[in-house]
């Protein structure tokens, strides 16, 4: 005999000596299937508690613009260049704009077929103005003030948004949700936090037909997003369809794979890209209603980081390119009417005359940027960072978060 | 779940549920408590979905196995069932046939068996006592092939170090094959 034949009559043997459950076992399990189901409903009750302790527990957001800030950044609100990083080390800012973290992606394949584009984040340590890299976030936005951060676990959609402090490095509360998170944006007084849904993770990547490279899916999984109003600690949940024809095999592909959500300049809207669309951009009440294109966002585009400067009035826009090699459109956002700046790239506003941007030296490599200050009006540009090497989507080709401080 | 669901629910645990339960205590290395735990939190589980599953057999065994493997993950809920004491040994009427030998040494097999972990004891019975094939195993835990056969080898291993008296026995094949894949098992929700 061998030991796996032993192992079978053994457990034939004991399995023929068991006793019945008895009878009423089915109602004792329903019993307890309508109770854990009870129970259930109470966590929800709970998850929407934990949501209102957040903003007692948070150092957050505008209490602090006169306290503790990065150091370095203490004194002045001056230029902190650093033209020789690249990556960045050391912290770069300029006026009360500063490089607050930045990401590397990286496209990590997990099968034949499938991929993920997965960042991995450097966080500005405000104790000693470095770059520190944090694996554990797969999503960061830094709050106006640079003192915390909301941040999103590896797995996404996450069920849990993190509300990191950034000097300690620790997440100071844990907001629990019912619909999956990938996305995450502050308002610009940082009281309110958008949270933009997903049914998958957005940032998948896959190997169409025929193709050798990886693209995102061209399905949208996008269902909604989530306003918490930090302050008051209440948040609430919108679901917002998506266009498009269901029979048509791109369904609600109109969309890209991530298309986030994000406040509007004035905190009063949320709007995102809508790169197929007629208008290109779509507007929404907090309570999720869409509404019709404000007429002080209508030469806002989407893709443009910018956004507006810090009083609403110009509008930083698409590459020009007329004036010089490379510049960009800034725009009035009431006349529409535009002048060109350097600069290929509109990243952050710095004031109201001045934004960073990526810009190449001219003649060189139309990938190989740096960060750069330009001014309206200007033809001086100041390097901030060093070049930024590799084609657009190799490996190592970091890409900036800005916040105000 | 509506009347129909209710009733369809309650013919299904009826007739179906001593057999369940059969297995349920086997993984629970004995324990025939730990064993209505087992199959009690299994139902409701499936309670949950009931008008939706087409299989519900194959459904509840699924959850059972990846239950109690779950469980030795999470270390929630462990019970390994130490026993000094050989279990009572059942009737013995069916095995008339016998030499004392074999009855003492299926005694002795019980015992190690029940201080197997869980997911070891959970491989063995799905290899062995369920008889399935190694990649329907693996299907059925969520992990890989080489993770069911090198769990096999081990427990295996495992019990003949629990068991000195296992000796006597000739190797099973399972033991034979090297064994490759040392990772953990995986367990898909």
């Amino acid at each position: 005999m061998n030991v796996d034949e032993l192992v079978r009559d053994a457990l034939r043997e004991q399995a023929g000596e068991q006793t019945a459950a008895g009878p009423g076992f089915a109602d004792r399990v329903l019993a307890l299937h309508r109770r854990r189901r009870t129970r259930r409903l109470a966590t929800v009750a709970a998850a929407t508690a934990a949501v209102v302790a957040v903003a007692v527990a948070v150092p957050l957001l505008d209490s602090g613009k006169s306290d503790t800030r990065p150091s370095g950044v203490t004194e002045q609100h001056g230029i902190h260049p650093h033209p020789t990083q690249s990556p960045p080390r050391d912290l770069i800012s300029a006026g009360e704009t500063a490089l607050a973290a930045y990401y590397i992606p990286k496209t990590v394949k997990q099968s034949p077929k499938q991929a993920v584009s997965q960042r991995t984040y450097w966080l500005l340590d405000p104790k000693t103005g470095k770059y520190v890299k944090d694996t554990r976030w797969s999503y960061v936005a830094v709050a106006p003030g640079m003192k915390a951060a909301a941040v999103l676990e590896r797995t996404l959609p996450a069920a849990r948004i993190g509300l990191l402090d950034l000097a300690t490095g620790k997440v100071a509360r844990w907001i629990l949700v019912d619909h999956g998170v990938a996305g995450l944006a502050f308002s610009r007084d940082g009281k309110k936090l958008v949270a933009t849904t997903y049914g998958k993770n957005p940032d998948l990547r896959v190997k169409m037909q025929g193709s050798k490279s990886w693209d995102s899916e061209q399905t949208s999984s996008r269902t909604g997003f989530y306003v918490f109003d930090v302050t008051t600690g209440k948040g609430s949940w919108s679901e917002v369809k998506l266009g498009g024809d269901p029979n048509n095999p791109m369904g609600g592909g109109f969309l890209n794979a991530r298309q986030d959500f994000a406040f509007s300049h004035d905190g009063r809207h949320v709007w995102a890209g809508n790169p197929m669309g007629d208008i290109g951009k779509q507007f929404y009440e907090p309570s999720g209603a869409e509404i019709s294109v404000p007429a002080n966002e209508k030469y806002v585009d989407w893709f443009v980081d910018a956004y507006k400067s810090p009083s609403g009035r110009l509008v930083a826009g698409d590459f020009a390119g007329k004036k010089w090699e490379t510049s960009s459109y800034v725009i009035d956002a009431v006349t529409g009417a535009k002048t060109e700046v350097h600069g290929q790239q509109l990243l952050a506003w710095v004031g109201e005359k001045s934004l960073i941007a990526w810009d190449i030296i001219p003649g060189s490599n139309e990938f190989h940027q740096q960060l750069v200050l330009v001014t309206i009006g200007s033809n001086k540009e100041v390097p901030l960072s060093g070049l930024r090497m590799g084609n657009d989507g190799d490996a190592g080709r970091w890409e900036p978060v800005f916040a105000e401080y | 779940m509506n009347a129909e669901g209710l009733e369809s629910f309650r013919e299904f645990v009826d007739s179906r549920s001593s057999a369940l339960l059969k297995t349920a205590v086997l993984l629970s290395g004995g324990d025939q408590h730990a064993g209505e735990d087992l199959l009690q939190n299994a139902l409701v589980k499936a309670a949950g979905k009931w008008q939706r599953i087409d299989e519900p057999e194959a459904y509840v065994r699924r959850i059972l196995y990846r239950q109690q493997v779950s469980r030795w993950r999470l270390k929630w809920r462990r019970r390994e069932v130490s026993v000094a004491e050989p279990p009572e040994a059942g009737p013995r009427s069916a095995h008339s046939g016998d030499s004392a030998a074999a009855a003492e040494l299926r005694v002795v097999m019980r015992e190690a068996l029940a201080r197997l972990t869980a997911r070891q004891r959970t491989v063995l019975i799905l290899r062995y006592f369920e008889d399935l094939p190694e990649a329907d195993v693996a299907r059925l835990l969520g992990c890989s092939v080489g993770t069911v056969r090198s769990t096999t080898h081990r427990s295996l291993a495992r019990l003949r170090i629990l068991a000195p008296e296992l000796a006597v026995l000739g190797p099973a094949d399972a033991e034979q094959q090297p064994s490759r894949d040392y990772s953990p098992v995986e367990v898909r929700p």
